[in-house]
């Protein structure tokens, strides 16, 4: 995680909390349940080259690979670059293998 | 904060000629300009110097990624003298790039900079074409054609100068190719500048509907009419809509990991979206890998709460997107119906 983003406080454009004016419908989801939403459906989205993500403390993400190896990142754009970092193949939605693999659920 | 317009387009298309027309006008007095040398010879910098003062020059050639650090220090000097008192204070700062450079990277420089973003944000992008020669420019420069596909607002120059039936083809293969843009003529006087330059689009109810307004024709329009340049440069720009709320978790997911390994290719994405997480409409606006925050519109435009996004790529087919995009909206719709079932067998327990 950047430093600097961390003690500025920037909150990427994707999160809720960072744009709560746009956010104010019906369903408001408090920041964990947000968060945890989101981390289920990265993990989907990990499933396929074998990665895994969490929460942590409600302001990171921690990634991690089949053999052990993690990464704490800030936000979840972050959280792509670190996969490839890592060593794995990009998650590239817009593969056909990969959207194959999406919807078997499975690697 | 303050406003940020890039002003690009392909050499010679007349963009000092439009920063002279706006910085003469009293309403822009208090306007700080960046201007890149290019070559030996800094001869934008001489043509603007007798406008304007504190006109900035880049040691570097072009503002590309391998110079960006020059534009975050240009950027932050300015306004540290502007705080110190040693320049006037602005309310207002123009970029304007060499003919051939791509401007996402400075797009990029002023949302992602911690410091930089926290006082400045971007207003729009401005993009003149040359009306005499923009043709044959969109034709056998790439740079051309990019410039204008990822600007905002869009002026075709020299209008006097060319004939009318050239105008009309030009302003054709530009509203196929960024079918949400706006675009004027000039013939180095008369523009709307509030328009060109005080309209932001990325923070401006009026600019969304306006967007809106165009996404729409383009969807009931013109959208399978396949421009002969478009084809030339492999650009597409389409359309997709989906009926009923989305999940912004997972379009969020989406749009993310998509950037990361195409934000390349994808120029621009622009939409509006009926979210689960929001009663109204949810405005997004994109340059390649830089998204700025959501806007929130204050009502739905004709009623219609339908998600639409137009994307304009380079190399990347609709059927694979909209593919893509309906797997991560799917994954997200089976758990939530799962949540809600969980909820109602709680609740009758």
């Amino acid at each position: 995680m950047c430093g600097l983003c961390g003690l500025l406080g920037i909150d990427h454009w994707t999160e809720t909390s960072a744009n709560a004016e746009v956010f104010s419908g019906d369903i408001e989801r408090s920041i964990r349940h947000e968060r945890a939403h989101r981390v289920l459906l990265l993990n989907k989205a990990l499933a396929p080259v074998r990665m895994k993500a969490r929460d942590f403390q409600a302001s990171s993400y921690i990634i991690s690979s089949s053999t052990g190896r993690s990464e704490i990142v800030h936000d979840i754009q972050a959280l792509w670059l670190a996969v490839e970092k890592m060593g794995s193949k990009p998650v590239d939605p817009l593969s056909a293998e990969y959207l194959d693999q999406l919807s078997k659920g499975q690697p | 904060m303050i406003p940020v317009n890039i002003v690009t387009g392909f050499l010679g298309s007349g963009k000092t000629t439009l920063l002279r027309e706006v910085l003469g006008r009293p309403e822009y007095a208090d306007t700080a300009v960046i201007v890149n040398e290019f070559g030996e010879i800094g001869l934008d910098h001489f043509l603007l110097e007798e406008v304007e003062e504190g006109i900035l020059l880049l040691q570097s050639g072009c503002i590309c990624c391998t110079i960006r650090s020059d534009l975050q220090e240009t950027i932050r000097s300015l306004q540290k003298r502007a705080g110190d008192g040693l320049i006037p204070k602005f309310r207002r700062l123009i970029i304007e790039t060499t003919g051939i450079a791509d401007p996402a990277p400075i797009v990029s420089t002023i949302s992602s900079d911690p410091l930089i973003s926290k006082h400045f944000y971007l207003a729009n992008i401005v993009c003149t074409v040359d009306g005499l020669s923009g043709a044959s420019s969109l034709a056998s420069a790439p740079e051309a054609f990019k410039q204008a596909a990822v600007a905002d607002r869009i002026l075709v120059t020299k209008s006097d100068l060319t004939e009318i039936d050239i105008l009309v083809k030009i302003e054709k293969t530009l509203r196929h190719l960024n079918p949400t843009a706006s675009i004027q003529r000039s013939s180095g006087a008369e523009f709307d500048t509030k328009h060109l330059f005080s309209q932001d689009v990325f923070v401006s109810n009026a600019e969304a509907e306006d967007v809106l307004t165009k996404l729409d024709r383009h969807l009931k329009g013109s959208a399978s009419i396949q421009d002969p340049l478009k084809i030339l440069h492999d650009i597409s720009s389409f359309s997709l809509e989906f009926p009923g709320s989305i999940d912004w978790i997972a379009f969020g997911v989406w749009l993310t990991a998509t950037l990361h390994v195409h934000g390349e290719n994808i120029l621009r994405v622009k939409g509006i979206l009926n979210t689960r997480e929001s009663a109204e409409p949810v405005f997004i606006n994109g340059v390649q890998h830089t998204m700025h925050p959501p806007i929130h519109m204050d009502r739905w435009p004709n009623g219609e709460r339908t998600s639409r996004i137009i994307f304009i790529t380079r190399g990347i087919k609709k059927d694979i997107v909209q593919r893509s995009l309906h797997a991560f909206l799917s994954a997200a719709d089976k758990e939530y119906r799962q949540n809600e079932l969980a909820d109602l067998t709680t609740f009758r327990t």
